[in-house]
């Protein structure tokens, strides 16, 4: 499948229907940030990882390991990556870059969203030869079984095995079980059933520290 | 209240549990949305003495009048289920980081609101969006993280002038015990 034909692989960068130009706020925000700060870990992706900043969590686990997180609500894997290959690596050399995007690619296949994982892990390998991907799994959503939850099943699946082959990226599955054993996900973990509540965060983020700390020691001189 | 965030941040639990609160905000709402809400079964079984509305700035499809006779129609909805209850409509905050039309409009729709509210009865009218836009004209990503929805710092801001309404409305209504904010 070659990159042109894959929309979740084609660098896109967010069109601004609403009027207010905040994406490319963002973005702008991110690559200027970039400049003078010096950290150890990136974070990217879409809205579980921006909100992740917001809450008491960041503060805790994170900002210790010098991280800045460059995450846009909305983004699927073609705005990520288009991102990255415009400023937002350009002046900035983490030992991990934390990649979690996915579940926003509505439409496409769990083949595209892979590839489109793998097109940003390219990026990340080019412009950041020594770093570390760390790529997260795409956690369940939606209060009852539905296609989607198969769907980032899927991708997670597939990623795992590209992983497997790659010294510079590895995988890490995000769902501390929060589907019931009657199929459901709780409004107390995910209040909208696809964002995480702070105690949800809470879980999920203690292995994902831990899992990074171990990445930057093994990167250590 | 509109936005879906605001009851995992600390504020809630300190300022608006203790009054009793349910939030029934969904992000990315329109006021069609919530009209459709309200009137299909979350007003039915609630009586509460105050009910904030926050609604207005996803509604893309629509011009500055159009949004305020959505918030109205949702007010006067509101009014006819819940006619012992007070009504908070909140401004429409500005945003995105540098001046743009969304701005303007969110504006109009406060303007329409601030004349057309006070007719239908006990509903205030509060704009906190004052504060938020700084002299060279930008909005800060310390308040709003993505130029849209609010930190927790910036909600603490907020809140506390709500709050303080909110405890005036409750001196100025008669005791019960039940009592709720929605």
């Amino acid at each position: 499948m070659s990159e042109d034909s894959n929309p979740a692989a084609t660098p896109t960068p967010c069109q601004d229907i609403q009027g207010d130009g905040r994406w490319m706020s963002l973005h702008n925000r991110f690559v200027s940030d970039s400049k003078g700060k010096e950290p150890d870990v990136l974070f990217v992706g879409d809205s579980l990882v921006q909100l992740l900043h917001e809450f008491e969590v960041w503060r805790k686990l994170f900002s210790p390991l010098h991280a800045l997180n460059f995450g846009v609500g909305g983004d699927a894997t073609q705005h990520v990556l288009w991102r990255l290959m415009n400023g937002e690596l350009d002046h900035i050399s983490p030992k991990v870059v934390v990649l979690w995007v996915g579940t926003n690619n509505h439409g496409h296949t769990p083949e595209q969203i892979c590839r489109g994982i793998m097109a940003i892990i390219n990026v990340v390998h080019q412009k950041l030869p020594h770093a570390h991907t760390l790529v997260l799994g795409l956690l369940p959503r939606g209060k009852s079984p539905n296609p989607l939850r198969e769907r980032n099943a899927s991708v997670n699946a597939l990623v795992q095995v590209e992983a497997v082959s790659l010294s510079h990226i590895s995988f890490l599955d995000m769902d501390p079980g929060f589907i019931h054993s009657d199929g459901s996900i709780a409004h107390q973990d995910m209040y909208d059933y696809l964002h995480l509540t702070p105690q949800a965060y809470q879980r999920v983020c203690q292995p994902l520290h831990e899992r990074i700390k171990s990445l930057l020691d093994k990167h250590a001189p | 209240m509109k936005s879906s965030y605001l009851c995992w941040f600390q504020v809630w639990r300190e300022l608006f549990s203790p009054l009793h609160a349910l939030n029934f905000g969904i992000g990315g709402d329109t006021t069609c949305n919530v009209l459709w809400r309200l009137q299909n079964g979350e007003l039915e079984n609630i009586r509460p003495r105050v009910v904030v509305l926050w609604v207005g700035t996803n509604n893309h499809e629509h011009t500055a009048d159009q949004v305020a006779g959505g918030i109205l129609a949702i007010a006067q909805l509101v009014m006819t289920h819940l006619p012992k209850s007070k009504i908070i409509v909140l401004g429409l905050l500005p945003r995105g980081e540098f001046p743009n039309p969304l701005r303007e409009k969110n504006a109009a729709v406060n303007n329409l609101l601030r004349a057309s509210l006070p007719r239908l009865g006990p509903v205030q009218f509060i704009d906190m969006g004052g504060s938020f836009v700084h002299s060279d004209g930008t909005i800060s990503s310390r308040d709003m993280f993505d130029f849209l929805h609010l930190t927790a710092s910036a909600y603490r801001t907020i809140s506390t002038t709500l709050h303080e309404m909110l405890l005036q409305m409750w001196e100025e209504t008669p005791q019960e015990r039940r009592a709720s904010l929605v």
